[in-house]
């Protein structure tokens, strides 16, 4: 993997480099922006927006609803004892497993689908630079192909501030 | 935030884990120690037969009842600071939501330990579980026991998830400034995380979801826990006020405990720059609020008991107010109102030393709560040849001791490998305008909230 | 022919003797805790003699009744056992089951009549005393909730006989062992869904009432008020 990027202080400076990459024909999916915490003021952090994750987390819901009902009904008709002049299969005391089991679906499935989109834990080797941990952001394009590689780098070159590394 | 603000910040937070002095070794000995003879005595219980603690006919439950409802009651402070205070956006609960998410994680741990010691055949516990087998028989769902069985499970997973996952990118902060061991164990822990708006769109969209999904569950849970007591026709427990009733206590019982935890931290890891007054005066006064919720429960079911007139009802009601137990059930209303009342409703008193007296009291006051709703009832059931006193055993008081001490212990070790204070959403709280979701940097700035 | 097992209790007859109780102890394998644990409240009589005393000196008045397991008709214990070991069976019985039994006490917590025992340590019966067991019965080991069951064993015994047989089970075939050691015969016990059986005729007396009633539990052991004051 080789890639190129700068490390920037401001995030000023990084939605001007990530405009750059735009204007120098970068295409979105290849330009990486990698910082020490979230930075929501700005437009570049507003890519890969993943509003899906709810249906995920209902889908996630709607699957553990339907193991609970499917449990407590299953499991009460098979071995049917009588209890204290209670039905056998009751929605009074099957709708609390059901709920339980419910929402233990919704939460598995966005843990399930946060590992898989946000490709963590990863095997492969991935773009990072430790000074991103002291507040740097990074902005760079992973793999870049070499016809592009000057554009890249003019785009990324602001007055100040910024540091070209190649890894 | 400038880059040198950030990496004191950073350097701060990590130094719990990078420094070690001889007096954290010396308390983990020291609970280690309580923990390790507690475990040794429910072994004792194991093997030689529940005779060996107090439990007697009619009192079936005690002590270790008392203490499971404790403790899950205590696991409500995360959900409620964590859970909450993000989807209202409360920027204050950043530098306090780890702490909080890793009482309700330990506690709920403990709590859960609890079923296991008071059974009679604690070695056979997975038959709540319902898989399939040879002994043709599921569970009986049915049961609040089975209920519990899967909300406890349902709210453990979701609080261990909740707490993991922002841990992850301070997981990678710590291996980019360490070295040798630390780095590698880091490394792995952190999964591979790099930190683009991807991921951090995905996490942050994740907490959120988590954060609606884990405060009904936190309700459920207690409510569960509650009809254990109210599916049951026992005077003063067959009452519909308990699932509400439970659920406030919780709360209650949770804020007291980690405002205690959080000036614990504070003092021994020396992070007053990071936890301030406003902090515990903010806590100080969601506690006077919850002191007043409980009064306003017990009142009214109190009330509703004594104007009811039923006989059985009333055994019990006098028991507590008038009889063997009122002494306890008076220091209770102490603990849980007369005291912290004052204290937290004068702002000159509501100081952090304030919050962490009142909190003292409330925790004792709640856990005598607990126990006056399980046992006096037990004692004074419909027949009166049948009534009972309980006394506690040593071997239900080490074991009760213990657990205190396992939470110690589990805390201590916690905040020297994990940064105890969540370094990213700190750092995100320093931003001008921090917002929870995109949508609101495109409303007029006199409607974000400010931290 | 399905059959449902009450009994009656003549509070007029009985003397509070006690002998229904030692009768039971010995027919069901019950351990005797010994003084120290019955201070503490562990007494395992899995039917007791109540005893209440009413007034001062010298207006005093008792009032005693043999409780045992009454075996409801909508028993508070059954919906609350996780592992099912408290359930009803279709002879109107609450079994409980020693081996599905972990120990919870939720059953006993739920009783209002207080008829469910909980074996807090291992009984012993040193020899020559494990004689005396009877070899019908199972004997319960630590940490498992145990009650009244109407003898179900002589229950089963006569219902084998009278099928091997080729009979149907006549009134009176069954005896529990506290019926049968009622020195005074207070105790009836047969078919409440036999008209003709002597329960359902004792149930039906205008004497007759159930302990707690109002509770909704549906007992099945009719009581017939005592009539002259002791």
């Amino acid at each position: 993997m080789t890639a190129i990027y700068a490390l920037y202080s401001e995030p000023a400076d990084v939605q001007k480099a990530v405009d750059n990459l735009r204007a120098a024909g970068v295409p979105e999916r290849e330009i990486v922006v990698i910082s020490g915490e979230p930075i929501e003021e700005y437009e570049f952090s507003h890519r890969d927006k993943a509003s899906w994750l709810y249906w995920i987390a209902s889908a996630g819901g709607i699957a553990g609803l339907t193991f609970g009902t499917w449990l407590t009904r299953m499991t009460e008709l098979a071995w049917p004892l009588q209890t204290g002049n209670m039905p056998i299969v009751s929605w009074w005391p099957n709708l609390i497993v059901m709920f339980e089991l419910t929402m233990l679906g919704g939460i598995l499935a966005t843990v399930v689908a946060l590992f898989i989109t946000a490709k963590i834990p990863s095997r492969e080797p991935k773009l990072y630079d430790p000074a991103v941990t002291d507040g740097r952001i990074l902005v760079g394009v992973q793999n870049p192909s070499g016809a592009t590689l000057p554009a890249v780098e003019r785009a990324l070159t602001i007055g100040g501030g910024a540091e070209l590394k190649r890894s | 935030m400038s880059e040198a603000s950030s990496r004191k910040l950073s350097e701060d937070l990590l130094r719990p884990l990078l420094e070690t002095s001889w007096r954290f070794y010396a308390l983990v000995a020291f609970l280690g120690s309580i923990v390790l003879m507690g475990l040794v005595t429910w072994a004792y219980q194991m093997f030689n037969g529940f005779g060996v603690t107090g439990i007697n006919n009619p009192i079936f439950w005690a002590f270790y009842i008392t203490n499971f409802v404790f403790w899950i009651g205590i696991s409500h402070a995360g959900t409620l600071i964590s859970a909450i205070l993000r989807l209202v956006n409360a920027g204050w609960r950043r530098p306090v939501t780890r702490c909080a998410e890793v009482i309700t994680a330990f506690a709920l741990m403990i709590g859960a330990m609890f079923p296991l010691i008071h059974l009679g055949r604690p070695w056979l516990f997975f038959w709540l579980m319902p898989y399939p087998n040879s002994r043709q028989i599921w569970p009986n769902f049915r049961s609040p026991l089975v209920w519990d069985f899967f909300a406890i499970s349902t709210y453990l997973t979701g609080s261990v998830l909740f707490l993991v996952l922002p841990m992850i990118p301070d997981f990678a902060l710590v291996r980019d400034r360490t070295t040798g061991w630390r780095h590698r164990v880091y490394g792995t822990l952190a999964l591979g995380w790099q930190g683009t708006t991807k991921q951090w769109h995905r996490l942050e969209t994740a907490m959120q979801i988590m954060a609606i999904a884990i405060i009904p569950v936190a309700v459920s849970v207690h409510t569960i826990v509650s009809f254990d007591f109210s599916m049951a026709v026992v005077p003063g427990w067959h009452s519909t006020i308990f699932g509400p009733y439970f659920v406030a206590g919780a709360i209650f019982s949770g804020i007291a405990a980690l405002i205690i935890a959080m000036a614990a931290l504070r003092k021994v890891l020396h992070l007053e720059d990071y936890l301030h007054p406003v902090h515990f005066q903010n806590l100080g006064k969601l506690l006077l609020m919850m002191s007043l919720l409980w009064a306003y429960f017990v009142f009214s079911e109190r009330l509703t008991s004594w104007y009811g007139n039923g006989t059985s009802e009333m055994a019990v009601f006098w028991a507590l107010q008038r009889g063997s137990y009122a002494p306890l059930y008076w220091t209770m209303v102490i603990c849980n109102f007369v005291i912290p009342f004052p204290i937290l409703a004068l702002r000159q008193t509501r100081t952090i030393a304030g919050c962490v007296t009142a909190s003292c009291f409330v925790v004792v006051g709640m856990w005598l709560e607990r126990f006056l709703i399980v046992v006096p009832s037990l004692g004074h059931k419909y027949l009166p040849y049948s009534w009972g006193p309980y006394r506690p055993s040593p071997v239900e008081i080490m074991i009760m001791i213990s657990t205190f001490a396992a939470m110690a212990l589990l805390y201590t070790l916690f905040s020297k490998f994990v940064p105890i204070i969540s370094i990213w959403e700190l750092k995100v709280g320093e931003h001008p305008f921090p917002a929870e979701t995109p949508a609101e940097i495109k409303e007029h700035p006199l409607w974000q909230v400010r931290p | 022919m399905p059959h449902r097992w009450g009994m009656a209790v003549d509070l007029d007859t009985c003397t509070g003797c006690g002998a229904c109780v030692t009768a039971c102890h010995a027919e069901n394998n019950i351990p005797t805790v010994g003084p120290e644990q019955a201070a503490r409240g562990r007494a395992m009589h899995w039917l007791r003699v109540e005893r209440y005393w009413e007034g001062d000196f010298p207006d005093v008045r008792l009032k005693f009744r043999p409780v045992m397991c009454q075996q409801c008709d909508a028993a508070p214990c059954e919906p609350v056992c996780p592992t099912y070991a408290s359930h009803h069976t279709a002879d109107g019985l609450n079994a409980q089951v020693y081996n599905r039994c972990i120990g919870t006490r939720y059953c006993a917590n739920a009783c209002p009549y207080n008829v469910r025992f909980f074996e807090f340590f291992n009984p012993q019966w040193p020899k020559p005393l494990h004689l005396q067991l009877n070899p019908d019965v199972s004997v319960r080991e630590v940490g498992v909730m145990e009650k009244c069951t109407f003898c179900v064993q002589r229950i089963n015994a006569a219902s084998i006989d009278a099928k091997a047989e080729k009979r149907e089970l006549k009134d009176g075939d069954i005896k529990p062992a506290c019926v049968q050691g009622c020195s005074v015969k207070a105790m009836a016990f047969g078919d409440l869904d036999d008209p003709e059986s002597e329960v359902s005729r004792l149930s039906r007396s205008p004497r007759g009432g159930k302990l707690l009633d109002d509770l909704g539990t549906r007992p099945k052991v009719t009581y017939l008020a005592r009539q002259t004051q002791v």
